[in-house]
């Protein structure tokens, strides 16, 4: 078996693996390498052909494919190695990869820091129990939009989309363009999932019925969908009955939610939050086993890349320097707590000692709240809504003024009594 | 005197905007926005409703089947759908640049459709 030295490894090249490689090397780390299992560097921004990435990054309208583009450019003239086809199997708490790779077979790199960059999967009909047979014609919203963008097939002709997620929204305004026809968005929450300019853009530009609070109760067809049963929903989201009606249909998409995804997580030791399926980190990125960091996606799901690519440049900034100066000693741990209408805030823990930004979602839908970090910021928002991730900025003066020994800030969406 | 409602996409609150339309087509009256980039965005939407149309075309003498593409900038929205019929007539034949021209002058909005990507032989 090969073994190799390298100084970071960074597993997965989508956005978040080229940012934080790109970083690690900017900051001083010698010896970088991209492990990615696919042909080309750019992971799933391949297949997200649709325009709307890097408005915050790159202040321009981008594609996928664009986005990737300009991030591949970065990797090739910054003196990162990617190695290509290579497909990471295990990690070891004490920092050894070990990958298949077509090049060189099993090989085991001993790697100084690690960034985890593997991102998310899709949440499958397995995991929703709809009853029915085992007809062909059922697909995630990712691989629909894999087959119709990159491969050629498009899937169906009369298709129902379960969930309003983002890419399943994506993928009715893509169908509608391609001449099949988008019988309904199906969402059993009372508000869509995805970005506002998604719903307006995809569904209402082409007229697609959306219907909140519904579900699809039932699939039939033997060998091929046949149609669904959409059923009203009540409070505990459970199908009412006598409300059922069946749509005719060939195809089903569901659009159902994003996992981070962690299983090299979990062999190297990482603790993960249950809330957002991702390792817990420090402001620095850095996970529970010391030297492994991560970005993006296998973090918490986000739903603009421009936010994924700035937060894995600070987990490749800290695997770098965890290498140079061992600069990340134990410092302060300041443990954030989400509160009212707070589902998670990451990271998980701040030091206190340099400015932060803080992600977060809510649980529900408000307008008109309150945003407060403890007694150190307030921020007043318009309307927050749980498929809109949010972000604080809180300087180092602010953070001056957390006491001595404060060992965890509450973080609250209240309501604002002045309006 | 007409009524259309826009709903704003400038942040997640989602104003559904009101507008009042006069015998001559003017907006003379917005209601419903909570703020004046919003009610500028949707006078914006109302006149001239554009986006950037993203799609593929089918290639030949790649291994990539289809090469991904877009419209420089946006167009009207009413173009997108006979923009489709255009590009799936259209194939293209590598070596491909991003950035290269597809579709010249995408039915004469003088708009060029784009290569998104690299296509190789
Ligand atoms: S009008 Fe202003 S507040 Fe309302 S959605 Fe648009 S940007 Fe947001």
């Amino acid at each position: 078996m090969t073994l190799r030295d390298v100084d970071v490894a960074v597993i997965g090249s989508g956005p978040a693996g080229m940012a934080a490689a790109i970083k690690a090397k900017e900051t001083g780390a010698e010896n970088v390498v991209i492990m990615e299992r696919a042909e080309q560097l750019g992971g799933l921004l391949h297949q997200c052909i649709h325009n709307g990435f890097g408005l915050l990054y790159f202040k321009e309208d981008l594609t996928g494919p664009e986005y990737a583009h300009r991030f591949v450019e970065k990797v090739m003239d910054s003196g990162v190695r990617p190695l290509l086809q290579t497909m990471v199997v295990g990690i070891s708490p004490h920092r050894d990869v070990t990958a298949v790779s077509s090049q060189e077979g099993y090989i085991t790199f001993r790697a100084k820091s690690i960034v985890l960059a593997m991102g998310c999967r899709e949440r499958t009909r397995g995991a929703l129990n709809i009853p029915g047979g085992r007809p062909a014609g059922i697909f995630t919203a990712g691989t629909a939009q894999r087959l119709v963008n990159v491969e050629g097939f498009v899937p169906g002709k009369k298709v129902v989309i379960l969930g309003s997620g983002d890419v399943g929204m994506i993928m009715a305004r893509r169908l509608t363009l391609e001449g099949a026809k988008v019988e309904a968005v199906v969402e059993i929450l009372p508000y869509v999932g995805g970005l506002i300019r998604n719903e307006v853009q995809c569904l209402h530009d082409f007229n697609i019925p959306l219907l909140l609070e519904h579900t699809v109760s039932r699939i039939h067809g033997e060998k091929r969908v046949e149609a669904v049963t959409v059923a009203r929903v009540d409070k505990d989201k459970n199908p009412i009955a006598g409300t059922g009606r069946q749509i005719e249909c060939d195809t089903l998409l569901l659009s159902v939610g994003l996992i981070p995804e962690n299983e090299l997580s979990l062999m190297a030791g990482v603790e993960l939050a249950p809330i957002t399926g991702g390792p817990v980190v420090d402001e620095g990125r850095q996970t529970s086993v010391p030297g492994i960091f991560a970005g993006g996606n296998v973090v918490h799901v986000h739903d603009l890349v421009d936010n994924v690519s700035w937060e894995s440049e600070l987990a490749g900034q800290s695997a770098a320097e965890f290498i140079i100066g061992g600069k990340r000693a134990a410092g302060r741990r300041v443990n954030l707590k989400p509160g009212r209408n707070i589902r998670y805030i990451v990271p998980h823990t701040v030091s206190g000692e340099k400015e932060v930004s803080l992600y977060m979602r809510v649980n529900e839908p408000e307008e008109d709240v309150r945003l407060k970090v403890g007694s150190i910021m307030t921020k007043t928002v318009r309307a927050v809504k749980p498929g809109e991730m949010l972000k604080l900025e809180l300087s180092q003066a602010q953070l001056s003024k957390l006491k001595e020994g404060t060992a965890e800030i509450v973080v609250d969406c209240e309501e604002r009594g002045d309006r | 005197m007409a009524e259309v409602n826009i709903i704003c996409i400038g942040c997640p609150l989602g104003c559904t905007a009101t507008l009042t339309i006069g015998d001559g087509g003017e907006v003379a009256a917005i209601t419903g926005c909570e703020c004046k980039a919003g009610e500028k965005y949707v006078v914006e939407e109302y006149k001239n409703p554009v986006r950037v149309l993203t799609a593929t075309v089918v290639t030949q003498g790649s291994p990539q089947p289809l090469l991904p593409v877009r419209t420089a900038v946006p167009i009207p929205k009413a173009k997108l759908l006979p923009g489709m019929k255009v590009l799936a007539k259209t194939r293209v034949k590598p070596p491909v640049k991003i950035g290269d021209v597809v579709i010249p002058n995408l039915l004469d909005t003088g708009i060029d459709v784009a290569s998104t990507s690299d296509l190789a032989i």
